[in-house]
């Protein structure tokens, strides 16, 4: 049983969610994360349109609209904040993969959770960072399933914790308490 | 890693000091310099941290019937302090502050070591540092700690004209690199607020101690200016009065204790022959803090300044001096004490 309120899974990363935005933000980025094409832009679309409708009252310039593949987002995402004063905000909606990758380059420009506002439309895919090779694999499998490694082919556990850092998934061998193991040569 | 051996600034040892110099050039403040009693160098503390200096009580019939303790900032170099720097202002006849004033060069004080309630977030693109009064003395040690490893701050000090603590510290520091302000009527330092909050860098976090009123002011203006509240740190100094709240009734030791409006939980149990060990009484030392558990539909309601947000939350100790149960109607009692 995972108890999410002591996990750095967010619950949003699980199942889709849309955050309250704060209405106190003086200036938003708005992002709606996804390449062009992909079958969750319609749905983020439509929690960005209710979110700058929540807006609408803003002076012109207050809200930056925009919509790019997750690459794109992390750069100018990382251009705003770095020129962006206390009272911004940072509004994203995406898949939850998409999502936990920029938030992971948001929160690197010194952004704090509290100012970021995430709306998900898909939480299937999760990215698995693993702990013996440090390939990342993409996967649908859920929070303590099993997925197999892209770099290393080991069975992996998707352990529930994200990395605030990078947004992926830690992933460990499962059954690495089984494996036959000796005592490592001295080293000379 | 958690010390035994009493060099460790979490632990709250007692510290033999001795006053080795008093400064009273400000009126009404006096800035003392207190060191180790054997010459040993004093514990290492993070920047905001206060110590709590036990005051003895006073002679029968006087304000100070019993013994109390006062937190005070540190205000000097943290990293391998020699000695300990506070500054007081005197504030009610009697109380612990006017002891202070009266301690002389080569008296003898105990405190308890350094504790840390207000330290500066180590990845702050910068670090905005407003102060009234005597709530400066914590953001002086931000501001020499600023200085040292060259993070951008910046303070900005409102007092009485001519009443300013640490200026002297402050003028140093501003010749080495950081920007003071120093403000002494309250309309200039309102006008100066909100530009202030709408201009500071992403990542700045902003650090405020001083009377209720002020931090009020800057709290609210922050809020309005859109900061988050994960940026803005407070630093209560000098405890307020306590609204005396409403009876609540305790199950503790096998019985049944009320605790009646303007009676303190502490006051409550030792009326009922329960001994609870205490030294301050107000919320600070942390020194008569009791296991509790909240029954179901029941609420703590802590208003010390010893916990911190997690273990408020937790809510299974309390300090018995300061902090009550809200009544609950099904219970039949509204808070559990394990002594």
């Amino acid at each position: 049983m995972i108890r999410l309120e002591s996990s750095s899974v967010p619950t949003w990363a699980i199942a889709p969610e849309v955050g309250t935005l704060d209405q106190r933000g003086r200036t938003f980025s708005l992002v709606v994360i996804g390449d062009p094409g992909s079958r969750h832009l319609p749905a983020a679309r439509a929690i960005a349109e209710a979110w700058t409708a929540q807006l609408a009252a803003r002076p012109a310039g207050a809200v930056v609209h925009r919509e790019l593949p997750a690459e794109a987002a992390v750069a100018v995402l990382t251009a705003d904040l770095h020129r962006a004063l206390v009272g911004h905000r940072i509004l994203l909606t995406g898949t939850a993969r998409d999502c936990l990758a920029v938030r992971a380059a948001v929160l690197a420009a010194g952004a704090e959770d509290d100012e970021v506002v995430i709306g998900v439309v898909d939480a299937t895919e999760r990215t698995v960072w693993c702990v013996h090779c440090a390939a990342t694999t993409v996967t649908t499998a859920a929070l303590e399933g099993e997925t197999s490694c892209s770099g290393c082919s080991r069975r992996l556990v998707v352990h529930p914790h994200v990395s605030r850092r990078t947004g992926h998934h830690l992933g460990y061998m499962a059954d690495a308490e089984e494996q036959p193991w000796s005592w490592p040569e001295p080293r000379a | 890693m958690a010390g035994t051996t009493g060099m460790s600034g979490s632990v709250r040892e007692r510290l033999r000091l001795v006053v080795v110099a008093l400064d009273d050039s400000v009126p009404g403040i006096r800035s003392l310099v207190l060191a180790d009693a054997g010459g040993a160098p004093l514990p290492p503390f993070t920047p905001g941290s206060h110590v709590v200096l036990e005051v003895p009580a006073g002679p029968p019939g006087s304000a100070r019937p019993r013994p109390t303790a006062n937190a005070y900032s540190l205000t000097g170099e943290n990293a391998h302090p020699l000695d300990y720097r506070i500054s007081v202002l005197r504030a009610r006849e009697g109380g612990g502050s006017a002891w202070v004033h009266d301690l002389a060069v080569g008296d003898r004080v105990t405190a308890l070591g350094p504790r840390s309630g207000f330290a500066p977030v180590q990845r702050a693109a910068k670090h905005l540092l407003l102060g009234a009064g005597i709530g400066v003395t914590p953001l002086v040690s931000h501001l020499r700690s600023a200085v040292r490893w060259g993070r951008d701050a910046e303070l900005v000090h409102l007092h009485r004209s001519g009443a300013g603590a640490h200026a002297a510290d402050l003028a140093e520091l501003a010749a080495r690199g950081a920007r003071v302000t120093t403000v002494t009527d309250r309309e200039s330092f309102t006008a100066l607020l909100d530009d202030l909050l709408r201009t500071q860098p992403f990542g700045t976090h902003l650090y405020c101690c001083g009377p209720a009123g002020f931090m009020e002011l800057v709290t609210a203006a922050a809020a309005r200016s859109g900061w988050p509240a994960s940026r803005v740190h407070t630093e209560s100094f000098g405890v307020e009065a306590l609204d005396p709240g409403a009876p609540f009734q305790v199950a503790v030791a096998g019985r049944t204790v009320e605790v009646p409006a303007g009676t303190s939980l502490l006051e409550a149990l030792e009326d009922a022959g329960l001994a609870v060990p205490n030294l301050c009484r107000q919320g600070v030392c942390g020194e008569c803090r009791v296991s509790v558990t909240v029954p179901e539909g029941g609420r703590l309601v802590h208003r010390d300044l010893y916990l911190d947000d997690d273990e408020k939350r937790a809510g299974r100790c309390a300090m018995a001096c300061v902090s009550r149960a809200l009544p609950t109607s099904g219970a039949a009692a509204d808070l559990e004490v394990h002594l």
